[in-house]
């Protein structure tokens, strides 16, 4: 059963607003390892430098999306298992068919609750403790 | 404020980037200068606004980023052709946009209907292109689920997890990390934890390779493992783990019950993998070796062959055997390295304030202790400047970095433009183009906000009273569309801003005339073309002939003038006759601290700001000629150059005015307008933090603001550019009537503007 406490999580979105956000909802559901990167490449610097357990990103970023994030996750030796949450505004199925294809775990639609995120978290995961 | 509203201000500050971003791209677009790139900017500009909107509850800003990322959606993925009908209204948009995003900041309630003429602009652009498919409004709940979507079952994490039952077979696993595997951005840990989810893993860390503390170099491996891997996972799906490390470490993986293993050991089904990881195209095969002897392995299998191809060479594993590294497999080892790109971070403007305060008070410190350490015996002294000398070079890097973070592109002020020509050219029936250049010219935050007003009244100035209307212009044998064009680029350590338009100029009988009915200019007075054009700076003046809702609005030039003075800059303009006109301001860069040079007249001390100073000299008498009703000129390499006694300008008691003692700082005003200052003593060069006397005495024509020197004395900064107005203007009356309130040092305070007036009467 994953612990919420010790679970390391990186949020990408090129929106600092946003990040911020899904900060403050990700530590009412008590993660509290939180990094942060304002675009896929930042996202991809930070992924290969440390284990992460989930990466939550926004699909819209300049430098590099977050279909395209994903599939570089997927596509890296170290990187390439970890979970993969993309975050998308609202009736974007197209987006999240794409995203599944390209092996998303989950989407998220903005704007979300602790409850919804901690929801599909759980689906990805497992049940947090 | 509560963190939430801190992020809601950040999330309009993100806001007002977007909107700006938009307000660039779309002129672009509509001229084809844009590329894909910017039509995907604009759109996710957009986007940004409508997904942060989304979150922080902003319904009417959702609705309608909707709509407008619908448009430019349908025209980034081509199916809408970018007209200028459709970005004039997208243009609109932005404009609505901005509007309500103003509102949601400053929390008015928003009109229920407000936009929503643009919003079915907007909706009818969509429709016209969808043949009469209906537009979704998008004000539906967010579907809670899509349905039928299958993802991708992850493999949790173990973590505390029991390990899965059902333990087939046991491995032995060497694991020992070479420099490569770091060096490609692989972590060991990675490795490990991924064993870990095949069943129950036993290491044991192998630490004799690790040397003395001293030696540890941070990027190489010096641990390896060692243990037993019980699991019911297939050999392949073990060596998956280690495919992209295979040719950095040291790896052995036998088989520990070699008796006990299992049927399905040689067997290999195809792994759900296959579809779960795409981009996994090559895979280490095995080869089976001769027990014990390792063998090399060069053959990869893509994983789109057949199971059949992919289990042969798989087949035999039963045999123990450690892998070497296959070449092709080694280039995917390689991971991107860590991106480095320029980061930002966002500082509250008060904490910068504070350290340009701080800074300021270090600069008078210093040059106390510069006063202090001068005053000592040379003996003591002489080390103690060497040390000061560097405390100056440090202090004044200090501040230019400091300045410099401070520092805003003047976009800050140019992005609000576009929208204000396009309302007004809308409002006046004229075609306007605005072109904007050097927008990133930086300076300093207290310029850029005290030049909205001014800029903006200029540009009204110009929409309503220079630029003609189409049919005019086409008359004169001009274009249809009138151009301005707005420029900002630094020269000689100030900020010029240039007003360009092409439209009819400035009217100078007209000018003229009105002057002459106010009787802000006496019925004889004969001025040249540029004296007259300069009228229109005077207080209470307006040449339209009817007062329109546009420029009409009771502020004139004159205080588009007080305004630029009031932060140290000058104001220009040249007109040309039915070509059009150019209006120039010069700006200070910051307002805080500045290059000052300290002179001596009679007793007082002054600061007269370095970037104004051309060059200093002390000329002998027989180069200053005497004019009558001048106070001298200064013959300068073959040139004339008017002087003015500062003593006389001030009405300070000046010891060496008459002597050959003076010193003539030779200043420049502007357009090449230079002329002579003469001084009694030059004191020293210094950097002065300057101080605001406005809010205690208000403007005080010829002061630009006072400072502390280094002696704790208070002195003025003298304000050049006003005092070669106050005294060309006592130029020309000299020998007619004196200097208006001449009579004390109170004359510099009294109105510029009574001492013009008085010169045409």
């Amino acid at each position: 059963m994953p612990v919420a406490a010790v679970l390391k999580v990186l949020v990408v979105d090129d929106q600092n607003s946003v990040r911020q956000m899904t900060r403050i909802t990700l530590e009412q559901i008590g993660i509290r390892h939180i990094h942060e990167a304002e675009n896929g490449k930042e996202a991809m610097g930070t992924a290969s430098l440390q284990p992460l357990d989930l990466i939550i990103s926004d699909y819209n970023m300049p430098e590099m999306d977050g279909l395209a994030l994903l599939r570089a996750v997927r596509g890296h030796p170290a990187a390439r298992k970890v979970p993969f949450i993309l975050l998308t505004g609202r009736g974007d199925r197209e987006l999240v068919v794409k995203a599944a294809q390209a092996g998303a775990n989950n989407y998220l639609i903005k704007p979300f609750t602790a409850d919804i995120l901690r929801q599909k978290i759980e689906q990805v995961m497992g049940k947090l403790s | 404020m509560s963190s939430l509203d801190q992020l809601k201000q950040t999330f309009f500050d993100e806001c007002s980037e977007a909107l700006q971003q938009i307000e660039l791209g779309l002129p672009d677009i509509r001229d084809g200068a844009g590329s894909e790139d910017t039509i995907n900017a604009v759109f996710r500009s957009v986007h940004s606004v409508k997904g942060g909107a989304g979150i922080f509850g902003f319904e009417d800003l959702v609705k309608f980023a909707h709509v407008f990322e619908t448009v430019l959606d349908e025209m980034r993925s081509g199916k809408l052709a970018s007209t200028q009908e459709i970005v004039d209204t997208l243009l609109q948009a932005n404009d609505v946009l901005t509007d309500l995003v103003s509102m949601s900041r400053s929390g008015e309630p928003i009109p229920p209907d407000f936009g929503s003429e643009c919003r079915a602009a907007l909706q009818q652009i969509l429709r016209a292109n969808s043949d009469g498919e209906e537009i979704g409004d998008d004000d539906s709940p967010a579907p809670a689920e899509f349905e039928g979507l299958d993802f991708i079952p992850v493999r949790v994490d173990n973590f505390d997890e029991a390990p899965p039952e059902n333990l087939e077979s046991e491995y032995k696993i060497v694991f020992r990390p070479k420099p490569d595997l770091l060096k490609k951005a692989n972590e060991p840990l990675y490795i490990i934890r991924e064993l870990r989810k095949l069943g129950k893993l036993d290491l044991t860390v192998e630490t004799d390779r690790l040397p003395p503390l001293e030696e540890i170099e941070a990027d190489r491996p010096y641990l390896g493992w060692t243990g037993t891997l019980r699991t019911s996972a297939t050999r392949q799906e073990i060596d998956e783990v280690f495919e992209f490390v295979v040719g950095d470490c040291e790896l052995e993986i036998t088989p520990a019950e070699a008796a006990s293993a299992c049927g399905n050991f040689g067997s290999v089904a195809p792994s759900d993998e296959t579809t779960a990881l795409p981009s996994m195209d090559v895979a280490p095969s095995l080869v089976p070796g001769t027990e014990p002897t390792p063998t090399v392995v060069e053959a990869t299998v893509p994983l789109s062959a057949t199971p059949a191809d992919r289990a042969a060479p798989a087949a035999p594993v039963a045999a123990p055997s450690s892998i070497e590294p296959a070449e092709a497999v080694a280039p995917r080892g390689q991971a991107a390295k860590p991106v480095v790109g320029a980061t930002t971070t966002r500082v509250e403007l008060e904490k910068i304030d504070r350290v340009v305060n701080m800074v300021g008070e270090l600069v008078i410190a210093q040059a106390m202790l510069g006063q202090v350490v001068h005053g000592l015996p040379e003996d003591v002294s002489a080390r103690l400047v060497q040390v000061l000398e560097e405390v100056v070079h440090h202090t004044r890097e200090l501040k230019d970095s400091v300045m410099s973070m401070r520092a805003q592109q003047v976009n800050a002020v140019f992005q609000r433009m576009p929208r204000l020509v396009r309302e007004l050219a809308m409002k006046t029936g004229k075609k306007v183009r605005l072109e904007m250049t050097g927008e990133n010219t930086e300076v300093d935050r207290s310029i850029i906000e005290r030049l909205g007003d001014p800029l903006t009244h200029i540009i009204r100035n110009s929409i309503d009273h220079g630029i003609e209307a189409p049919q005019d212009r086409l008359a004169a044998g001009k274009a249809e569309e009138g151009t301005i064009r707005l420029s900002a680029e630094h020269r000689g350590g100030r900020i010029v801003i240039e007003i360009k338009d092409d439209g009819a100029g400035i009217n100078s009988e007209r000018v003229l005339q009105k002057a002459r009915d106010r009787g802000l200019v006496s019925p004889d007075a004969a001025l040249t073309e540029d004296e007259i054009n300069n009228l229109i700076f005077l207080p209470g003046f307006s040449t339209a002939e009817k007062i329109s809702d546009i420029s009409g609005r009771g502020v004139g030039m004159d205080v588009v003038r007080r305004n630029i003075q009031d932060v140290g800059g000058r104001i220009s303009l040249k007109s040309d006759r039915g070509r059009g006109m150019t209006i120039q301001l010069a700006l200070p860069l910051t307002l805080a601290v500045m290059d000052g040079m300290v002179i001596r007249v009679g007793t007082e001390t002054y600061v007269m700001p370095m970037s104004a100073i051309v060059e200093c000299l002390r000329p002998p008498a027989s180069d200053i000629h005497a004019l009558i009703g001048t106070p001298g000129m200064l013959r300068l390499r073959g040139n004339l150059v008017p002087l003015v006694q500062l003593c006389v300008l001030l009405d300070i008691d000046s010891s060496a005015s008459a002597s050959d003692e003076r010193v003539i700082i030779i200043t420049d005003a502007g357009e090449g307008a230079r002329f002579g200052i003469v001084v009694d003593e030059l004191c020293g060069h210094q950097q002065v933090v300057v101080k605001s006397i406005e809010e205690s005495y208000g403007s005080v024509p010829g002061i630009a603001g006072a400072t502390i020197l280094g002696n704790g004395r208070v002195a003025f900064i003298l304000d050049v550019e006003k005092l070669s107005d106050i005294a060309s203007s006592q130029n020309v009356q000299t020998g007619v009537t004196r200097f208006v309130n001449g009579e004390s040092r109170a004359a510099v305070a009294v109105n510029q503007m009574d001492a013009m007036r008085s010169l045409h009467q």
